[in-house]
């Protein structure tokens, strides 16, 4: 296929044909922007923006288990009225804020720990590096397999470490027992979360240009003051983004939750995001469900906008 | 700069410290997999069982439905890796290439995609695929998952276009190839790495999913993916813990697998575009 330029200083005026769909032209290359495009927003509006819209139309609606295309039930408030005035509500906010705090505490500490020390130079680095990061590979069900047996109440591994310590005469019920529970809970969500951490700081690490530490060493700055004035602020805005992306995970979490507690006992693991889960498929309150959805969503985006801010373009 | 030996010690010794800890559960694994059920029900713990049931796993493959799960969870894996690739390799080049009116507000739009509660999307998704049928199938997962693959790949794919000189496609161009087939036949190349990575990162997306499968499939038996079926296997009411552990053994190794041979790869993925 040939391309044809206009202007073309050697053409006469009449051989420069310009033709409608010439995708080539520069002028045109947009319209291919466009047809790129096209599939995307196609995906998007059918399997997000619409499925969107209908939760935010039920979280209106008194209803009970909806069905496409039957007549619209009245608007109404009142799924929401009813959501800020439950107890039940305020209690799982508190238990979401409990655990999204946890375990991102959890994470990060351990997270940038383990990129510090694999980020020095020895033998077997990369096969530490490796070996670090593997439970990210471990699926969610899998992992909460492993820990549910680790906190076993008849014969597991936590309850007798915790006797042999002297922590306790006798074994601990850990998945049903309301404090023991959310920890157990935050262990193991610690332990799945922590290598992304350490991914991406380790990422951040090595995006630090050596010369500045050459440069600290020259003046005198001692191994303390490197880390304090060099490796720290280097280190920020990797970290504010990651710890935003962990923030959002455990917030939004439902695997692993689901499957060792349940929300239980008593609801002292249950999130939003659970909560969400069991009004809809175990109570089959689908506009009551809906409106703790939507109220879920707004906190994440405004949570994550205020944390991010200006910086919410590195999270693309 | 040589380290003294106190200090190389003291590095060798918190790496293979940390280590212990942190891989001590996927041992645990393994070593609750070959255990009797006898010692599994004893304090104090045997750290590694007398005498190692290998056959455990070979009985959890042909009495449990592993190896249908394991085909389930492929189908729908590679199925939605698939449909997000074709959708996002094309938007991501698009979003890289080409100032697209209301490009940002797409990319805004995809950014809150990312925020979106899996347990939120699931009601109207379970509502639609119920008034079209489709409940049961393996469809519903191959879109549900999609939901969260594409806003993801469609980022990471963009950042990597990024990293590609416009120049290849000039010249490219320059040397008679149309824009689509300089994308086509010079980027789409160029970017194998990028892609490979981003395709992997999909497809463990979608086998870690569990709640779409639990919602949609639920009914289903047949068409169970290996997450739902694991999951209902410990809430049996009496949980064998070894034969649960095999079973876990299976629905992981894919997993583990594609990270330890591929990890730079992953890696790669999973922090393309979040630096800077």
């Amino acid at each position: 296929m040939s391309v044809r330029i206009d202007g073309d200083p050697g053409g006469a005026g009449s051989t420069t044909r310009i033709r409608l769909f010439d995708l080539a032209r520069p002028s045109r290359q947009h319209i291919l922007g466009y047809i790129l495009l096209a599939p995307a927003v196609l995906m998007v509006i059918l399997i997000i923006a619409y499925p969107l819209f209908i939760s935010f139309d039920l979280s209106l609606q008194d209803v009970k288990l909806p069905r496409i295309g039957e007549t619209r039930k009245p608007f109404t408030f009142k799924n929401y009225q009813k959501l800020f005035n439950s107890s039940e509500f305020w209690m799982t906010c508190w238990v979401t804020v409990k655990l999204v705090s946890a375990v991102t505490a959890g994470s990060v500490i351990i997270g940038v720990s383990t990129a510090l020390l694999v980020n020095h130079r020895f033998r077997g680095r990369t096969v530490a590096r490796i070996a670090m990061a593997l439970p990210w590979a471990v699926p969610e069900v899998i992992a909460v397999v492993i820990f549910a047996w680790i906190f076993d109440s008849s014969f597991g591994l936590m309850s007798w470490l915790f006797i042999k310590l002297g922590l306790t005469d006798q074994m601990i019920a850990w998945v049903s027992t309301p404090g023991p529970a959310f920890w157990a809970l935050t262990v193991t969500m610690v332990w799945k979360g922590f290598p992304f951490v350490s991914i991406m700081t380790l990422a951040g690490l090595q995006s630090i240009p050596p010369d500045y530490y050459a440069a600290a060493r020259v003046d005198g700055a001692n191994a303390l003051q490197r880390f304090r004035w060099i490796t720290i602020p280097c280190l920020m805005p990797v970290l504010g983004v990651t710890l935003v992306l962990v923030m959002l995970w455990v917030f939004r979490d439902f695997s692993i939750i689901k499957v060792l507690t349940e929300g239980g006992p008593l609801k002292t693991t249950q999130t939003l995001s659970i909560m969400t889960y069991d009004q809809a498929f175990g109570f089959f309150k689908f506009g009551y469900a809906s409106a703790v959805g939507i109220v879920t969503l707004v906190i994440c985006v405004l949570a994550s906008l205020a944390m991010i801010g200006r910086q919410s373009r590195a999270m693309y | 700069m040589r380290r003294s030996p106190l200090k190389s010690a003291l590095l060798y010794g918190s790496v293979i410290g940390s280590l212990a800890v942190i891989l001590f559960p996927v041992y645990w694994l393994f070593v609750t997999a070959l255990s009797t059920t006898f010692e599994l029900s004893g304090l104090p713990p045997s750290f590694w069982p007398e005498n190692p049931q290998w056959w455990i796993f070979g009985k959890v493959w042909s009495e449990r439905p592993i190896p249908r799960w394991l085909t389930n969870s492929a189908i729908a894996a590679i199925g939605s890796v698939v449909l997000s690739m074709f959708v996002s390799v094309l938007a991501g080049y698009a979003l890289s290439r080409f100032r697209v009116r209301g490009g940002h507000s797409l990319g805004l739009f995809i950014l809150t995609a990312k925020m979106l509660p899996a347990t939120l999307l699931v009601i109207p998704l379970f509502a639609l695929f119920s008034r079209l049928g489709m409940l049961g199938s393996l469809w519903t997962l191959i879109f549900a998952h999609s939901t969260l693959i594409i806003p993801f790949t469609t980022w990471m794919l963009k950042g990597y276009f990024d990293t590609i000189p416009r120049e290849l496609e000039q010249a490219a161009m320059v040397d008679g190839c149309s824009p689509l087939g300089a994308m086509l036949r010079v980027i789409l190349p160029v970017s194998a790495p990028g892609l490979a990575a981003t395709a992997l990162y999909a497809f463990v997306l979608s086998w870690a999913d569990y709640a779409y499968a639990r919602t949609f499939l639920v009914n289903a038996q047949s068409n169970w993916t290996a997450n739902l079926g694991i999951a209902t296997m410990r809430g049996e009411y009496t949980t064998d813990w070894n034969e649960i552990s095999a079973a876990a053994v299976f629905v992981a190794i894919p997993i583990i697998l594609i990270y330890l041979f591929l990890e730079r790869y992953l890696v790669g993925g999973l922090t393309a575009g979040s630096e800077k």
